[in-house]
């Protein structure tokens, strides 16, 4: 693959927790501007290893290169402003804030004031919490939470998005209008996904390259009908647990 | 459940108060120190006055311990040393140089402010998050050496500022000292310059971002490290501010920070630790207070101390979140 075509190089990375090998030396490239997939069993390291690209943990070993750049040992706020957002597995959005003040929250110092108000208006338009503006976040549903974690993800225009379970909790309904919303990201800005998700449907009907974590192990990747019948990926899965 | 047992804190904190204030009018009637006529009333209403005004001056500065507290989770016991600090950079400025104490704030609290970016990046920066014993010794620490430089100059002896002690006739009965309204309107119109600041401004949103929840406000690109300086720089200028007003009311030597750290405790704990607008009600709360106390109770300023620390323990102990912060976890 040559360089302008990955996102994200992931090199050898390692975070064990204590006795616990929550990511155990994990190498591998994040296709840019598509939409991936990170799968695995419960406590296989997924969410893990989004902490360490972005930065809110800090790997034992390992390098991650991004536009030339190895980002580890970097803070979060340097990660996020170079361009990689995330959202979280359980989401973290400021509940005794308003949904518009969370919005603001996450806009660059950089960002003109006007500019951010007017980003954040179409970002709540984008994903339907506008009526919903001055709404403490504690107020919201979990899956309009979920929404305005990842309205909030794109305030900065970032190059990169992890989601950590975007599916998790969220009706179908949603759940495709968020699913629509990242299409879109990705074909009409070309902006790089990489999703951490139990739903399969999500996996196997969204991402053009999946990879597989077991035991903070990289163990397979490849096209999502590919990854199907793996049989390490069978085993991981309904094998050992 | 626990909501039942959140409702019930709410209640006996609210018959606590009750009976805060009623007990001082209790003792008075006992004592026979209440008379209900006129002239007691009116001096009633003057006290009552005086409690405000003081309470506002009080509140604005336990508001700058509340917002260390709220973003970062350290206790700032040098905070009283700042206010000190603040009474006699006002000092210097108008024996010295000779400029009017509230005009001198336009240069002590740039001074102050820088004074807090550099307490934070110095020292506490490096410690915030890590236990919490550590920021406390090193404020102790930084409040006791704050102390004895100020001694080395100052030396001991208290020190006034004449400034407008001229009394203001409300009524023909009621009056007060025009220095007192002078500290309160300045206090009430900081105090609320600063909220304005933390609920529209993005430097402010950005505070109260980081004080929720300062690992999402890092990945939401918020250097927290800069957010903790202005924090720690807004807090000291609100010492100092409190410094300047308490200096054209009273004396005050090296020592009496102590005292400001110690009432804006009591304040804060009363407010809800961390809590803006908690910290404003408790300040004028607690100063109503403690001037009925002085008011009616004869040997009264002995007590006025034991009430407001009493106050601060029973509190805590009824309801550690006090009338507005935020739940415990
Ligand atoms: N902060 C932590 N401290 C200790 N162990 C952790 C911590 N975070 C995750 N782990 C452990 O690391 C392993 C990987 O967890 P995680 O990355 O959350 O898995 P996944 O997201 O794939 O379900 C698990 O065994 C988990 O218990
Ligand atoms: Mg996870």
């Amino acid at each position: 693959m040559a360089d302008m075509e990955i996102a994200l190089d992931i090199q050898h990375l390692k975070k064990y927790f204590g006795g616990i090998k929550a990511v155990d030396g994990c190498t591998f490239q994040v296709p840019r501007g598509q939409i991936s997939g990170l799968i695995g069993p419960n406590g296989a390291g997924k969410t893990t290893t989004f902490n360490l690209l972005t930065g809110v943990l800090e790997a034992d070993s390992g390098e991650v290169i991004y536009n030339g750049e190895n980002i580890v040992g970097l803070k979060p706020y340097e990660i996020f402003n170079r361009g990689i957002s995330r959202t979280f597995q359980i989401t973290r959005i400021y509940r005794e804030m308003t949904v518009f003040e969370n919005m603001l929250s996450a806009s660059s110092m950089k960002m003109p004031v006007r500019e951010a108000r007017e980003r954040a208006e179409q970002l709540m338009e984008f994903v339907t919490l506008t009526k919903l503006r001055g709404e403490y976040g504690g107020n919201l549903s979990y899956g309009q939470q979920k929404l305005l974690e990842f309205a909030r993800a794109l305030m900065t225009d970032p190059d990169l998005i992890l989601l950590d379970e975007p599916a998790a909790g969220v009706n179908r309904t949603l759940l495709n209008n968020l699913l629509d919303h990242i299409h879109h990201l990705q074909e009409e800005q070309g902006k790089t996904i990489l999703i951490v998700e139990h739903d399969m449907n999500v996996i196997m009907n969204h991402c053009e390259k999946v990879f597989v974590l077991d035991y903070g192990v990289k163990i397979a990747e490849g096209l999502p009908e590919d990854i199907q019948t793996n049989e390490d990926v069978i085993e991981a899965y309904f094998g050992h647990r | 459940m626990q909501e039942k047992a959140e409702i019930r804190s709410k209640y006996w904190l609210a018959v606590f108060l009750v009976a805060a204030y009623t007990i001082p009018f209790a003792v008075g009637i006992y004592t026979e120190n209440v008379f209900f006529d006129l002239q007691w009333l009116a001096d009633l209403t003057t006290v009552i006055l005086n409690g405000i005004m003081q309470g506002g001056v009080y509140a604005m500065f336990a508001v700058g311990l509340t917002l260390i507290f709220g973003v970062m989770r350290i206790i700032n016991v040098a905070h009283g040393e700042l206010v000190m600090l603040g009474a006699y950079l006002t000092w210097m400025f108008f024996f010295y140089v000779g400029v009017d104490p509230l005009l001198a704030l336009f240069i002590t609290l740039p001074i102050a402010f820088i004074i807090g970016l550099l307490i934070q990046k110095l020292l506490l920066n490096a410690v915030v998050g890590g236990p919490e014993l550590t920021p406390l010794l090193i404020t102790f620490g930084m409040g006791l050496t704050i102390i004895h430089i100020v001694e080395a100059i100052f030396t001991t002896d208290y020190r006034t500022i004449p400034y407008a002690p001229d009394a203001f006739q409300l009524t023909e009965t009621i009056a007060v000292s025009r220095s007192k309204i002078i500290s309160f309107v300045m206090a009430a119109f900081i105090s609320i310059t600063v909220f304005i600041f933390l609920k529209i401004h993005r430097i402010g949103k950005a505070i109260r971002a980081t004080a929720q929840n300062a690992d999402v406000a890092m990945v939401c690109g918020i250097n927290i490290f800069h957010i903790y300086m202005i924090t720690s720089g807004l807090a000291a200028a609100l010492a100092v501010a409190g410094g300047a007003l308490v200096s054209i009311q009273f004396g005050f030597n090296p020592e009496t920070g102590v005292l400001y750290t110690l009432q804006a405790f009591a304040i804060i704990v009363l407010g809800g630790r961390g809590h803006y607008i908690g910290a404003l009600i408790g300040g004028v709360m607690l100063a109503v207070i403690e001037s009925l106390i002085s008011f009616m109770i004869p040997n009264g300023t002995a007590m006025v101390e034991i009430a407001s620390y009493g106050m601060m323990v029973f509190v805590l102990l009824i309801r550690p979140r006090g009338l507005m912060g935020p739940k415990e976890n």
